[in-house]
C-alpha cells in the first residue's frame, strides 16, 4: 500500500472515530473542577421553573444574596422540571449518576437512593456549625434519613394529609366555610350539595392512576384506622371492613350521588388541574397542594383552605405523613458538603431566610400561614420564631386551618415497597370509580392476592 | 405521479366513465373526499379552535363548533412556558444530526459490504440483520445503563445529543437498504474507476454517491421521522428539561399545565412540520413510495 | 423482502469479480486488515455502533436478568428476577393486553391501510389531495395526536366530540378509556389515525407497480371486483403484505405512548397496561432495572418464538 492512500484511510478511520471522540467533550465536566479561584462550586436542583416565575425570582435573589455572604462558595441552580421529583427521571438521574451534588429526594426515596449508591454519609458534617438550626430540627425527620447510623440527607420539609377544599364553592352551596366536614359522611353529604352547583364540578375528587390512585387509597385507609401491610411487612392488611369502607365511601359518592365527576383516572397534576379550574370542591392532600394549585395551575389561595382527615365516625385515626430534603452525592469534597449545608440552611431553615422569607412571599401570589412545614421540634426556638414570623405574615385565613392544627391526626409512614403496592391498589381505585357494577368484594382480594405475591417474590 | 398516464387499475378506465359506472365514480369521490377531510382535517381543526376556547367552554355540553370567546392568550402562554422555542429547537437539532450520522456511517459500511470485501463482511452482515427482529423494547434497559456509563471509555452521554445519534446509527434496516441499492451498481464501474487510479473513497464520492440520491433520500426521510416519533428513548436520555425533545417536553408540562395550553402546544409543535411536509411532500412521497419499497 | 430499487443504470447479469485484491490466502489477520484498509475503515464507525448500542446491550440484558443491583453492589441471583417478574399481578393484564391490541390493530390498523390504498389508487381526481390528508397525521408530534384524542375525543362526559356526535345520532355513549372495554379498541382508532399514513404511502406504491394485464384477464374471465382484489391484488402485493405485518406486529408489541399518555398509565382496572409499560413501571418507578431487563428477555424470547413460526408458515407457502 503506497503511503498516500495509508494516510487517507488513517484520516478515514480518525474520521469514523470521531462520533466516539466527540462525546467525550461533550460530557459533564466540572464535577471535580471545584476549586477554581479558591472557591467551593456545589450545584444544587430543584430550582423553580421559568413559569413560576416569582417562586424563581426569589430563589434566585436568595443565591445572590448567599454568595453575597460567602463570597467564596459558587451556587450552582439546576431546574429538574416543574415536579423536583418525577421518579421516572429521579430514578433516570440516580442511575445515571447525573443527580447534582445537592439533590432533592422524597423521604421514600431513601431506599433507592442508597441502592443506586450515590449518596454519602453526611453524619459528621451535621452539626450547629454548618447549620444553626440543627439542633431544632425534629428527630423524627432526621431518623427517616439515617440508615445503619448514617445520615443521608438534611430534611427540609415535612407534611401530613388532610381535607383540602375550596370555600367559594362551599359558600355556593351553602356550606359553613368554618364548619368543614369531619366525617366522610359529613363530605358525602358536602360532595353532594357542591355538584349540585353543575357546570362540571365534582363535590369531592379523588386520583385512580398512575400510582396516585394507592397511594390516596393508603391515606384514606390510615383515617380507617387500618394499615396497608401487617405488622411485619410480611402480608397484605387491607381486605378487611376498614379496607371496604374506603371503596364503599367512594363507590357511594361516584355513582350513588354521581358527585365525583365524570372525568376518572386522574393523576396527581389532573386533579390540581381541575382544582384550580374551580371544579373541585373537595380533595385530600398535604397543605402544599394548594401551592401546587397557586404557582402551576392558576387557581388563587385565597379560595383554599384544609381541615384534618375525616374519619368514619368522628376524627381520622391516623393519616399519611412524609418530606423531602436534600441529599449529597458521593465523593464530594468535606468542603462541598460544608458549602452545601451552609446553602441549604440559608435557603430551607433559616427562619425570616429562603422558604421561610414571610415578608417577601406575603404580597406575592403565594399563601403564608399553611400549617407547614413542620421542620422544627415542638417547643424549639426555631419553632417560635417561624411561627411568629408566620402569623405576622400570613396572607390567608390561618382560622382557615385552626382546625388541622388543633386536631392532630397519628402521622403514619409509607409502607414499604410502596410504589409497586400503590400500582396494584391503583386497579382498585379506578374499578370502584369508573365501573358502576364493580364488586368492591371481588377488587380488594384481588389487590390483597397481588400484593401478596409480589412481597413473596421480594423477599 | 405515476398515474396520470392512465395505467390499468383495478377498474378500468372505460368502464369509470361510462354511465353507471361514472355515476358510481363520482359519488364515491364526493363520499371519501368529504369523509376524509372530516376525518383526517376536523380533529386538527378541532384541536387548533379547541386551544382557543376557555376551560369552561372546552366543559360544556354539546361541544362548541367555534369558539365563542376565543382566547389567543393560551398560546401565548403555551409558547412562553414550555419554551417550546427550545424543545423545537432540540428535536430539530437531533433530527438533523441523526439525518448526517447515519448518512455517513451507514454508508460508509454498506459500501465497504458491498464492495470492499472486508474480512468477515458477511458474517457482520448477517450480525446487523439479526438485530432487524430485535425490538427496540427489548433493549431498552440495558441499552440505557450503556449509555450512562459506556464500557471501557467511562462516559456518559445522558443529555448529550450523541445518546440519540449513536445508537441510531446502528440501524441494520439503512445498511439493508444501502447495501441492496450498491449491490445493483455495475462492478464495471468499479473496475472502471479503479483503472482509473481513484480510490475507494474517491469511488464512493464521485461516482456511487452521486448514482444512489434516491435511496439516500429514503434514508434521510426515515433517520428525520424516527427521532420525530420516538418518545421513550428521548425521554429516557434526555432527563433535563433543557434537552428535551418536543413530544417528551409536552407530555412532561402536560402534568402541570392546563388542558388548553397543552393542545395550544400540541398545535404549534405541529405546525414546523407540517410546513416542511407540505412543501416537500412531492419529494417525500416519492421518496417514500417509488424509491424504496416495490411489492 | 423485496426492496427492489434499480439505479439509474441498467443491471447486469451475474456479478464479476469485484476490482479489488481477492483474499491471499493464510496471511495473518493483520496483514489482511491491513491490505483493505479503506474497505476496513469504512466499516468501523457503524460496526462500533451496533457493538456499543446492539450487540453488548443485547448480551448484558440477559446477564442483567440473571442479576440484581443493591446498594450499588451486583450480585448473582439466578432466576429470581423471573420469578419476580412473574408474580407481578400486572403481568399477565400486560400480555393479555398486548395480544389483545396486536389482533386487533392487525384487523384495523392492518387492513384499512390496505382498502384505503386500494380506495385511493382506484381515483382520478383529487388523489394528490387524499394522499396528503392521509399522511397529516404522521406529521404530528405523537404526543399531540394522543393529546388531542385524550382531551377531546375521549372526553367520556357528554362535552366529548365522540360522545356529542353519538348522542346527536341517538346512539349510547361510552366512558372510553374509562371502560376496560373500550380501552383496547379506543387506543387501536388513536393509534391507526395518527400511523397509517406511512403504510397507505407503501401500498399505492404496490399497487402501482401491479401490471394492469392482470386486471384485464381477470375481468376477460368475468371475474367481478372483489374477485380482482382476492385473486389480483392481494397475491400481487403479498410480499409488502407480509413485510409490514411483521413490521406491525413487532411495532405493536411495543406499544408505549398510547397507553401512557391515554390511560395515564394502567387504565382502569390494569385494561391498558402493556408489556413495555411494564418494563417502564418496573425499570423507572419501582427501581427495579433488573427485572425489567427479565421482561424484555421474555419479550426477546416470545418474539423470537413468533418469527420463527412466522418464517416456517412464509417458507412454507412459497
Amino acid at each position: 500500500m503506497s503511503v498516500p492512500q495509508y494516510r487517507k484511510a488513517a484520516a478515514l478511520a480518525l474520521v469514523a472515530g470521531l462520533g466516539f471522540s466527540l462525546t467525550a467533550c461533550s460530557t459533564k465536566s466540572g464535577d471535580k473542577d471545584t476549586n477554581a479561584g479558591g472557591k467551593v462550586t456545589i450545584t444544587v436542583d430543584c430550582q423553580p421553573v421559568g413559569a413560576q416565575k416569582e417562586l424563581l425570582k426569589n430563589w434566585n435573589d436568595d443565591v445572590a444574596e448567599f454568595q453575597r455572604q460567602n463570597p467564596d462558595i459558587v451556587v450552582k441552580s439546576v431546574s429538574v422540571g416543574e415536579q423536583c421529583n418525577n421518579p421516572p427521571d429521579f430514578t433516570a438521574r440516580l442511575a445515571g449518576g447525573t443527580v447534582t451534588d445537592v439533590f432533592y429526594g422524597y423521604m421514600t426515596d431513601v431506599q433507592q437512593v442508597l441502592d443506586s449508591g450515590q449518596a454519602m454519609d453526611i453524619a459528621q458534617y451535621a452539626n450547629k456549625d454548618t447549620i444553626p438550626t440543627w439542633d431544632s430540627i425534629d428527630p423524627a425527620l432526621k431518623e427517616v434519613f439515617t440508615d445503619g447510623g448514617k445520615l443521608y440527607a438534611v430534611p427540609v420539609k415535612n407534611y401530613s394529609m388532610g381535607l383540602i377544599y375550596n370555600k367559594v364553592l362551599f359558600q355556593q352551596a351553602g356550606l359553613d366555610v368554618n364548619n368543614p366536614p369531619k366525617t366522610w359522611a359529613d363530605v358525602r353529604a358536602a360532595a353532594k350539595k357542591i355538584s349540585a352547583l353543575g357546570n362540571g364540578i365534582a363535590g369531592y375528587s379523588e386520583y385512580s392512576a398512575g400510582n396516585t390512585g394507592g397511594w390516596h387509597f393508603t391515606s384514606l385507609l390510615y383515617s380507617q384506622g387500618g394499615r396497608v401491610l401487617t405488622e411485619d411487612g410480611k402480608k397484605a392488611d387491607f381486605n378487611n371492613a376498614q379496607g371496604k369502607q374506603v371503596l364503599q365511601n367512594l363507590k357511594d359518592m361516584r355513582y350513588g350521588d354521581n358527585s365525583m365527576g365524570s372525568r376518572q383516572l386522574l393523576q396527581w397534576a389532573d386533579l390540581l388541574t381541575n382544582a384550580g379550574a374551580g371544579k373541585v370542591g373537595m380533595f385530600i392532600g398535604a397543605p402544599d397542594a394548594t401551592q401546587a394549585i397557586v404557582s402551576q395551575f392558576q387557581g388563587k389561595f385565597q379560595d383554599w383552605a384544609m381541615a384534618p382527615l375525616p374519619g368514619q365516625d368522628g376524627a381520622a385515626k391516623g393519616t399519611l405523613g412524609g418530606g423531602e430534603g436534600y441529599f449529597f452525592k458521593k465523593d464530594l469534597t468535606p468542603e462541598q458538603v460544608k458549602a452545601g449545608m451552609k446553602w441549604i440552611a440559608y435557603q430551607k431553615l433559616t427562619p425570616g431566610k429562603g422558604q421561610f422569607d414571610y415578608v417577601r412571599a406575603k404580597p406575592q401570589n403565594y399563601p403564608v400561614g399553611l400549617p407547614q412545614p413542620l421542620l422544627f421540634a415542638n417547643g424549639s426556638d426555631a419553632q417560635k420564631q417561624e411561627l411568629e414570623l408566620r402569623k405576622a405574615n400570613a396572607n390567608v385565613d390561618t382560622a382557615n386551618f385552626a382546625i388541622f392544627e388543633a386536631t392532630p391526626v397519628p402521622i403514619k409512614g409509607e409502607p414499604r415497597n410502596a410504589q409497586a403496592i400503590y400500582a396494584v391498589l391503583d386497579a382498585a381505585m379506578s374499578g370502584v370509580l369508573t365501573n358502576p357494577n364493580a364488586n368492591i368484594d371481588a377488587l380488594l382480594k384481588t389487590a390483597e392476592e397481588k400484593v401478596n405475591q409480589l412481597l413473596a417474590a421480594e423477599s | 405521479m405515476a398515474q396520470e398516464s392512465g395505467t390499468r387499475t383495478l377498474i378500468s378506465q372505460a368502464q369509470l366513465s361510462r354511465g353507471r359506472g361514472r355515476i358510481i365514480y363520482w359519488t364515491l369521490l364526493v363520499v371519501v373526499v368529504t369523509g376524509f377531510t372530516l376525518v383526517f382535517l376536523g380533529p386538527l381543526y378541532w384541536m387548533v379552535t379547541g386551544a382557543l376556547k376557555s376551560g369552561q367552554e372546552i366543559a360544556q355540553t354539546p361541544p362548541t363548533l367555534f369558539p365563542k370567546d376565543p382566547q389567543p392568550q393560551n398560546y401565548i402562554d403555551a409558547w412562553n412556558n414550555l419554551e417550546l422555542a427550545k424543545l423545537l429547537f432540540n428535536t430539530f437539532y437531533y433530527a438533523i444530526g441523526a439525518v448526517l450520522f447515519q448518512l455517513v456511517f451507514d454508508a460508509a459500511a454498506a459500501y465497504s459490504l458491498s464492495k470492499l470485501r472486508p474480512i468477515f463482511g458477511n458474517v457482520i452482515l448477517a450480525l446487523m440483520l439479526g438485530t432487524l427482529m430485535i425490538p427496540a423494547m427489548v433493549l431498552i434497559v440495558p441499552q440505557y445503563v450503556t449509555v450512562i456509563d459506556l464500557p471501557i471509555a467511562h462516559i456518559n452521554l445522558l443529555d448529550s445529543p450523541f445518546a440519540i445519534w449513536l445508537p441510531l446509527v446502528a440501524n441494520a434496516f439503512n445498511i439493508f437498504l444501502l447495501k441492496r441499492f450498491f449491490d445493483s451498481i455495475p462492478e464495471e464501474l468499479m473496475a472502471a474507476a479503479l483503472v482509473d487510479g481513484a480510490t475507494p473513497l474517491r469511488t464512493l464520492w464521485s461516482i456511487i454517491l452521486p448514482m444512489s440520491r434516491p435511496i439516500l433520500g429514503v434514508v434521510a426521510i426515515l433517520a428525520m421521522t424516527a427521532v420525530w416519533k420516538d418518545f421513550l428513548w428521548p425521554k429516557l436520555v434526555m432527563p433535563s428539561p433543557q434537552t428535551r425533545t418536543v413530544s417528551v417536553g409536552i407530555y412532561s408540562f402536560a402534568g402541570g399545565t392546563p388542558m388548553n395550553v397543552v393542545i395550544a402546544a400540541s398545535v404549534i409543535a405541529a405546525i414546523p412540520t407540517v410546513i416542511v411536509f407540505l412543501i416537500f411532500q412531492r419529494n417525500i412521497m416519492s421518496g417514500l413510495t417509488t424509491g424504496s419499497l416495490k411489492g | 423482502m423485496a426492496i427492489t430499487t434499480v439505479p439509474p443504470t441498467s443491471r447486469t447479469a451475474g456479478r464479476p469479480p469485484s476490482p479489488y485484491p481477492a483474499r491471499p490466502q493464510r496471511t495473518s489477520l493483520g496483514r489482511k486488515v491491513r491490505d483493505n484498509l479503506t474497505g476496513h475503515a469504512f466499516l468501523i464507525g457503524a460496526v462500533l455502533c451496533f457493538v456499543v448500542f446492539s450487540w453488548y446491550p443485547m448480551v448484558r440484558g440477559i446477564v442483567m436478568s440473571f442479576q440484581r443491583t443493591r446498594r450499588g453492589e451486583t450480585t448473582w441471583v439466578g432466576w429470581d428476577n423471573y420469578s419476580r417478574i412473574l408474580a407481578d399481578p400486572s403481568f399477565w393484564p400486560a400480555w393479555q393486553n398486548t395480544l389483545y391490541f396486536t389482533v386487533l390493530a392487525l384487523v384495523v390498523g392492518y387492513a384499512v391501510p390496505f382498502f384505503v390504498a386500494i380506495l385511493l389508487n382506484e381515483f382520478r381526481h383529487a388523489k394528490g389531495y387524499l394522499r396528503i390528508l392521509v399522511y397529516l397525521p404522521v406529521m404530528l408530534p405523537p404526543a399531540s395526536a394522543l393529546y388531542l384524542f385524550k382531551f377531546y375525543a375521549y372526553d367520556p362526559s357528554d362535552a366529548g366530540l365522540f360522545n356529542a356526535i353519538l348522542k346527536a345520532l341517538h346512539l349510547p355513549t361510552s366512558q372510553w378509556m374509562q371502560s376496560p372495554d373500550m380501552t383496547m379498541p379506543a387506543m387501536v382508532i388513536a393509534s391507526t389515525w395518527m400511523n397509517m399514513g406511512g403504510a397507505v404511502l407503501i401500498y399505492l406504491a404496490s399497487l402501482q407497480s401491479i401490471p394492469g394485464e392482470l386486471y384485464e384477464a381477470a375481468e376477460l374471465d368475468g371475474a367481478g371486483i372483489w374477485r380482482r382484489i382476492r385473486h389480483v391484488t392481494i397475491p400481487q402485493t403479498r410480499l409488502i403484505l407480509a413485510l409490514l405485518a411483521m413490521i406491525q406486529i413487532v411495532a405493536t408489541m411495543q406499544l408505549f405512548i398510547e397507553p401512557l399518555i391515554l390511560a395515564n398509565g394502567a387504565g382502569a382496572e390494569d385494561s391498558a397496561t402493556t408489556v413495555a409499560y411494564l418494563i417502564y413501571q418496573h425499570g423507572f418507578f419501582q427501581n427495579d432495572l433488573n427485572g425489567a431487563a427479565a421482561v424484555g428477555v421474555i419479550m426477546l424470547v416470545v418474539l423470537a418464538g413468533f418469527s420463527a413460526v412466522y418464517l416456517r408458515l412464509s417458507a412454507k407457502q412459497d
